[in-house]
């Protein structure tokens, strides 16, 4: 009884000594939620860009193909304007591109020359090939109306197919029947790299700061012997970072009821500017089975975490080293394991690199419990997670036995 | 005391003090360095989304098609695999989709049948699944063009305002410099003044008849030095490792200095603001990624929206990304011209020492 007492009473105190230091809290959580801002800014740059439409022809066909290309407002932030209001926005940079309809377009149509410009600010290559490929599928739909979204979705994957001159049409199956945002799909990298700096940083700061306050000493004398202390010191990281995680995660499940959040909000611009992201997280409420595994991934990414921190902290003794180590760390744990990356769109020798990284299966099996239907891959991701869990916690359990001792 | 010797007095301290935190100082160039990794991993997923190919047909309009697709605006890298192999690939989020050409094709081809694509993606991202979605009629379009297939009336002709694009991974890590520059110069700056603070010598500064603007001077100075080093080998990484070669050295040079200096006069602000090194370094982090977001690091800001690209004004990585962007590539990614993105980097620098200043003599009467 003697002993629980001694590792609540440790926990208890670290607990105390984490929430009466919001220089520590903000070291765990500024660099995370600045990424959580990040992800909330990049969902507004990907996807529509916005595009001048410049309908110079006056025939029937012209207004079709403008009609065409209007209809696609998924590809387009599209305004429609004069010649030279176009080219003022582009050179003002309120346009990436203008596209235009020209004079002659239903004349040259009855000798298959028609043509649609597009000029286009080429500024960076993965800008300019989202307005390409959207500009050339919207003149292929002019052809070949099934080339269309409609068409993609609707067409021939339900057994209508229509002829086209290009011969060739797209059957899509998707996967699942709802799509997840951009933002949802980043907000579970999010999460881990949440627990990562609450548990690594929260821990390190914790440990280095028994070195450098002389606190160890004052450990090593207690009655109570070190091994208690130890797990004391492990509980409290624990409990810190579940105490922090577990209303935010809890959280992205309530989004669902912020009234602002709905696509058709009528709020001004800021405010939903503000929200978005908040609003972006609405993970979907899995079933208890991924439930289930969703707390098990956490609970050993945040224990592996914790003992991580704890190695970090004995290791550096110094709470600047351990700031700048563990940030660090936190970064390069979140990019190589999938954070605002998807691994496989990565080089090989990445792919490799990223199988040693531990966050990787915690994200991939987090993104797997909350967004696939089954759970493949569960059972290595957590097997690899609890070994991590496990090794980092007898590490950390020894290392700091160790060093109090010399303390 | 001149103050010239004041000076040089606070620098030797401020550099005696850095010497003795040369762990601290590695590990900020050390994020220096990360931050151009990791920008670089995030450049790789913006094209090539892993695609199983399945063809079923080999035939030659099959391996045209095949070739189409690759050609579809860096948008698909294929990969051959079986089909059970890819559904668990599929499955596990390992593909973004499994495209089957049909056995036939190429016959059907031949004798004007339109053949239907089928496409299997997992769409569990939406950016991903738009991209797939819009690249595949592009490449159909190729594919028809390339065979000369009559019926065909109407095309997209590309006027491109620059003479080539410029990758997406040279874009990023160039304007990626500018966040390396906050990082850096921001955290030694910080420590410098926040260092007053925790050790008690802001009194001591305070109650001193030396200028405090020599004392601050020497001190920033020696911060913006280390951090113009630690920045100078993330420039050299770009130059030797990305083999991106800046158009204009001598602008790209100037910019990064103005940078590192503006910077470290933010960073000391941050300092004495928050009195801590500790607070002020995730702070400087935790800022440095919005920020760098948005000021033009992905695409021209005002592309993202007129309410984002005024907010991205009140930052100075907006103007520093312009001027490194323009000093690089060539690129104008701000409507504003490069001279005033300058200008207002040298105004952001001189505000921040005032306030710097301000904050110390404040910090030393409490």
């Amino acid at each position: 009884m003697a002993v629980v007492r001694a590792i609540w009473g440790m926990a208890r105190n670290d607990l105390a000594v984490w929430l009466r230091s919001p220089a520590a809290m903000a070291a765990a959580l500024f660099p995370a939620l600045g990424m959580g801002v990040l992800v909330a800014v990049l969902t507004n740059s990907v996807g529509q860009q916005p595009v001048a439409l410049v309908v110079q022809g006056q025939g029937r066909m012209a207004t079709r193909m403008a009609k065409t290309i209007l209809a696609d407002v998924d590809a387009y932030l599209l305004t429609q304007m004069t010649a030279a209001e176009a080219e003022d926005a582009l050179g003002d940079q309120r346009v990436a591109g203008i596209i235009v309809i020209p004079e002659d377009f239903d004349r040259r149509l009855s000798t298959e020359t028609a043509s649609v410009d597009l000029y286009l600010n080429n500024i960076d290559i993965d800008l300019a090939d989202d307005i390409r490929r959207s500009v050339t599928r919207s003149v292929a739909e002019f052809d070949a109306p099934q080339l269309g979204l409609l068409g993609e979705l609707h067409g021939p994957s339900k057994g209508a197919l229509l002829p086209n001159p290009y011969r060739v049409a797209v059957a899509e199956h998707d996967l699942r029947d709802t799509n997840v945002s951009f933002l949802q799909y980043q907000v579970i990298p999010i999460i881990v790299l949440i627990v990562i700096s609450i548990g690594l940083l929260g821990t390190a700061l914790l440990t280095a700061r028994d070195f450098e306050r002389g606190t160890a000493k004052m450990i090593v004398l207690s009655p109570v012997g070190r091994i208690p202390l130890v797990l004391g010191r492990l509980l409290g990281g624990t409990l810190i970072t579940v105490a922090l995680v577990t209303p935010l995660v809890v959280l992205g499940f309530t989004t669902h009821y912020i009234p602002y959040c709905a696509e058709e909000s009528s709020a001004p611009l800021w405010v939903n500017i503000v929200l978005s992201g908040p609003c972006g997280w609405m993970l979907p409420v899995p079933t208890w089975t991924h439930a289930l595994a969703l707390i098990g991934l956490l609970l050993a990414v945040t224990l592996m975490t914790v003992g991580l921190g704890t190695l970090l902290g004995v290791a550096l003794r110094d709470a600047r080293l351990v700031t700048m180590t563990g940030l660090n760390g936190a970064v390069y744990l979140f990019f190589l394991g999938g954070g605002f990356t998807t691994v496989a769109f990565l080089p090989d020798w990445i792919q490799i690199v990223s199988r040693f990284v531990p966050t990787r299966y915690a994200i991939d099996g987090l993104r797997q419990a909350l967004f696939y239907p089954d759970l493949i891959n569960f059972e290595r991701d957590i097997l690899v997670l609890c070994s991590c869990a496990i090794v980092s916690v007898v590490l950390a359990a020894v290392m700091l036995t160790r060093a109090w001792k010399r303390a | 005391m001149s103050v010239a010797r004041v000076f040089r007095a606070s620098a030797a301290l401020e550099f005696a003090q850095l010497k003795t935190s040369r762990a601290f100082v590695a590990l900020t160039a050390l994020a220096a360095v990360s931050f151009l990794v990791m920008v670089s991993l995030f450049g790789l997923t913006g094209a090539y989304a892993p695609v199983a190919l399945i063809d079923l047909d080999g035939g030659p309009h099959a391996k045209r098609l095949v070739d189409a697709l690759l050609g579809a605006h860096h948008s698909f890298a294929l990969k051959y695999m079986s089909a059970e192999e890819a559904e668990v690939r599929l499955h596990s989020g390992r593909l973004v989709g499994i495209l089957t050409i049909p056995a036939g094709f190429s016959a059907n081809v031949d004798n004007g049948v339109t053949v239907p694509l089928d496409i299997r993606i997992d769409n569990v991202n939406v950016d991903m699944t738009n991209d797939v979605q819009r690249a595949l009629p592009a490449a159909i379009v190729a594919f028809g063009r390339g065979g000369g297939f009559p019926g065909i009336r109407t095309r997209m002709v590309e006027h491109d305002v620059m003479p080539k694009d410029t990758g997406y991974i040279p874009y990023l890590v160039v304007s990626a410099l500018a966040l390396d520059a906050l990082v850096i110069a921001g955290i030694l700056g910080a420590m410098a003044t926040a260092r007053e603070f925790e050790y008690g010598t802001v009194k001591l500064l305070r109650l001193s008849p030396a200028s405090q603007a020599a004392v601050l001077a020497g001190k920033l100075v020696v911060a913006g030095t280390v951090a113009a080093g630690a920045l100078g080998i993330a420039l050299a990484c770009i130059v030797f490792v990305y083999g991106v070669v800046p158009i204009a050295p001598v602008t790209t040079v100037c910019t990064l200095l103005a940078c590192v200096a503006i910077f470290t006069c933010i960073g000391a602000w941050v300092g004495a603001l928050l009195k801590r090194t500790l607070a002020a370094v995730p702070l400087l982090f935790g800022l440095a990624m919005p920020l760098y977001v948005d000021s033009g690091a992905l695409e021209p800001t005002r592309f993202d929206g007129e309410t984002i690209w005024i907010i991205a004004h009140a930052s100075p990585v907006y103007y520093a990304v312009g001027a490194l962007e323009w000093a690089f590539h060539g690129l104008r990614v701000t409507p504003e011209p490069i001279y005033v993105d300058l200008l207002v980097l040298v105004a952001i620098a001189i505000a921040s020492a005032v306030f710097t200043l301000g904050r110390l003599s404040k910090g030393g009467s409490r």
